[in-house]
């Protein structure tokens, strides 16, 4: 077994130790004999039943397919961009999904159960579309990038419009919505999400060396078979598609699709397989705990996660370029 | 910056020192004695309803609350489980309220629809205008076995509301201008809370056909409407509550003449019985800078 499967295996374990770890931490008390009893039989205790098994087992399944998610979108756009700053988020996926839910908050205040990530979701595709429509009149692939960060201001100034003519107490919602939470997320949610994730895991594994073969440039990718703006686009709406779906359900979490690919890079190198998979182990580890983090570091309040894997991804970042720069 | 304004609004409305948790509470023989009597154990989720629920009464089936509910005194060692951004469920479903009476703008509504998928009781407090707030008091006080108590203090809520309104129904009208926030300077309109006092105390608004109920303001739009009495309410409880500077514009007639009232925002803002006091107390000031603008006039 080589350094880089044998690191593998060693998150692999890592992402169930954290996960069985993660649910013993919650605001509410409950012991680790009775947390067990629960977990392997019959919970004599209904209300640590309902927490266990409603409440925190959702969570840790939703924080560990989002933090898979949204790694391995940052792993595939980075890749196929050859742009170390590809980042789903760049795309205008959470304007889009931030406009969404205003005019879901504005229009559809009675309903926001099912309306909320519903117009999320089809707010991010939008954001998606133009970017790509806007790409394609250009006719320049490789414009993505530009032309989603202009998406992105658009659809926020059209956000900000709306709410600053709409009912007060709906920019708090939004914008509260958009620090990201896992606080609302059910069985339910965990099932759509992880199925998007492993149709975008196989769909990249089948590629994966197309993939590789753009990182040595779009002439030679070209060269070797690739059509490169199909697959492009391809990864394009699979990145979408995922990071829309999470956005929907946990709002906005930053960061996460942009940092891990880099850690994950010096673990295991460059080439599309062993980085998706490792940006897919190590980004559950690291929302899992995030998670843990924002549930349980104030006594009688959460904190929004989206503040928490930017705050602690910002800093983890800079100390890996640091450490990298006094390695060369 | 439309964040701050509403940060602010939320604040305001229901603002004040962050409360020591006090979790000594015995909250399991406190939910068996309220079981026993027939009067439900609450959650109650803003600062309002808790005025409320102690107005009726209900204050020690309390069991459960937001940030910010500091009045009365007692609601301080009411435990916390969240705040308006988010409820903290696991907390929720540990304490097992009987009712859950909740604030339809101000609290998650995701929160909330999860509360109630988990068979958890769910009431909406809803309040938009003064006689609101009586419609409340009886319906909480029903749902909480004090309807005697509820009824009364109804009662008495709508008798001096009517009172105030015929008091000063027949007064000249006069301009003013609500400072809500100073920077940036935001003030009222029409479907604000705060645009009933104006109403009732017979002031009119310049801005109250503003279509957002909190518009954000420039100095330079005051200045044509010759305001003659500002209302800048300040909360105690918001040291870093600054408000805006009127003494660099002397040419407005309300700083000209000193008429900048400066009520408890806390009292004005939170929809409860104690918003009549504020009422009742801001109409007296701005009808005594009626006298002093006629007795100049003359």
């Amino acid at each position: 077994m080589n350094k880089v499967t044998t690191t593998l295996w060693g998150l692999l374990v890592l992402v169930i130790l954290s996960a069985m770890a993660a649910i013993t931490f919650g605001p509410a008390d409950i012991d680790s004999a009775e947390l067990i009893t629960c977990l392997v039989s019959n919970c004599q205790n209904p209300i640590a039943n309902v927490i266990i098994w409603q409440i925190r087992i959702p969570r840790v399944l939703v924080a560990l397919v989002a933090g898979m998610g949204l790694a391995i979108a940052g792993a595939i756009l980075q890749n196929t961009t050859r742009n170390p700053l590809a980042d789903p988020y760049l795309f205008g996926i959470v304007s889009g999904a931030g406009l969404g839910a205003t005019i879901a908050n504005i229009t559809l205040a009675d309903n926001l159960t099912i309306a909320l990530p519903l117009a999320a979701f089809l707010g991010a595709l939008f954001a998606v579309i133009i970017v790509v429509f806007i790409a394609k009149v250009l006719q320049r692939m490789e414009q993505l990038l530009l032309a989603g960060v202009a998406v992105s201001f658009m659809l926020a100034s059209i956000t900000q419009f709306i709410l600053y003519f709409g009912e007060p107490f709906a920019t708090n919602r939004v914008i509260f919505w958009l620090m990201g939470s896992l606080a609302r997320v059910e069985m339910s949610n965990f099932y759509v999400i992880a199925s998007v994730l492993i149709v975008a895991i196989v769909t990249v594994f089948a590629l994966h060396r197309q993939i590789d073969a753009l990182l040595l440039g779009d002439e030679s990718a070209a060269s070797l078979g690739v059509d490169v703006d199909k697959l492009r686009l391809l990864m394009l709406g699979i990145c979408a598609a995922l990071t829309a779906t999470i956005v929907a359900y946990c709002g906005g979490i930053g960061f996460v699709g942009l940092m891990i690919p880099h850690i994950v890079r010096q673990l295991v190198g460059v080439t599309t397989l062993k980085l998706i998979i490792g940006s897919a182990l190590i980004g559950a580890i690291f929302l899992i705990w995030v998670d843990v983090i924002a549930r349980s570091s104030l006594p009688h309040a959460e904190i929004p996660i989206g503040i928490i894997t930017s705050a602690l991804g910002s800093i983890f970042f800079l100390f890996i370029m640091y450490r990298s720069r006094a390695i060369n | 910056m439309k964040l701050t304004s509403l940060l602010l609004t939320l604040l305001l409305i229901s603002s004040s020192a962050y409360a020591e948790l006090s979790i000594e509470t015995n909250k399991e023989l406190d939910k068996e004695l309220s079981k026993e009597e027939n009067k439900p154990s609450i959650i109650a989720l803003a600062p309002h309803i808790v005025e409320m629920l102690y107005d009726v009464g209900a204050g020690e089936q309390i069991i459960g609350t937001t940030a910010f509910a500091d009045y009365p005194e007692q609601a301080k060692k009411i435990p916390r489980i969240g705040n308006y951004i988010r409820l903290q469920l696991e907390r929720v479903i540990e304490l097992q309220p009987d009712l859950i009476i909740a604030w339809k703008n101000g609290n998650p509504s995701d929160d909330l629809a999860r509360l109630e998928q988990l068979g958890f009781n769910v009431i909406y407090s809803h309040p938009l205008i003064f006689s609101d707030i009586a419609k409340e008091v009886r319906h909480f006080a029903k749902l909480t076995g004090h309807s005697e108590q509820g009824e009364r203090v109804a009662k008495k809520f709508e008798l001096e509301l009517a009172k105030i309104i015929m008091t000063y129904q027949d007064k000249t009208v006069i301009t003013g201008f609500y400072e809500l926030w100073s920077r940036p300077l935001t003030t009222v309109a029409k479907g604000s809370w705060p645009q009933q006092f104006f109403n009732i105390c017979k002031v009119k608004n310049p801005f109250a056909k503003v279509i957002t109920p909190y518009p954000q303001i420039s100095i330079e739009q005051v200045l044509p409407a010759a305001v003659q009495v500002i209302i800048q309410p300040l909360s105690v409880n918001q040291k870093e509550r600054e408000g805006f500077n009127w003494q660099d514009w002397p040419m407005i007639p309300a700083v000209a003449n000193k008429q900048i009232i400066q009520p408890d925002a806390d009292a004005m803002h939170r929809m409860t019985v104690r918003s009549l006091t504020a009422l009742k107390d801001l109409c007296a000031a701005i009808d005594k800078t009626r006298t002093i603008l006629q007795q100049k006039h003359n």
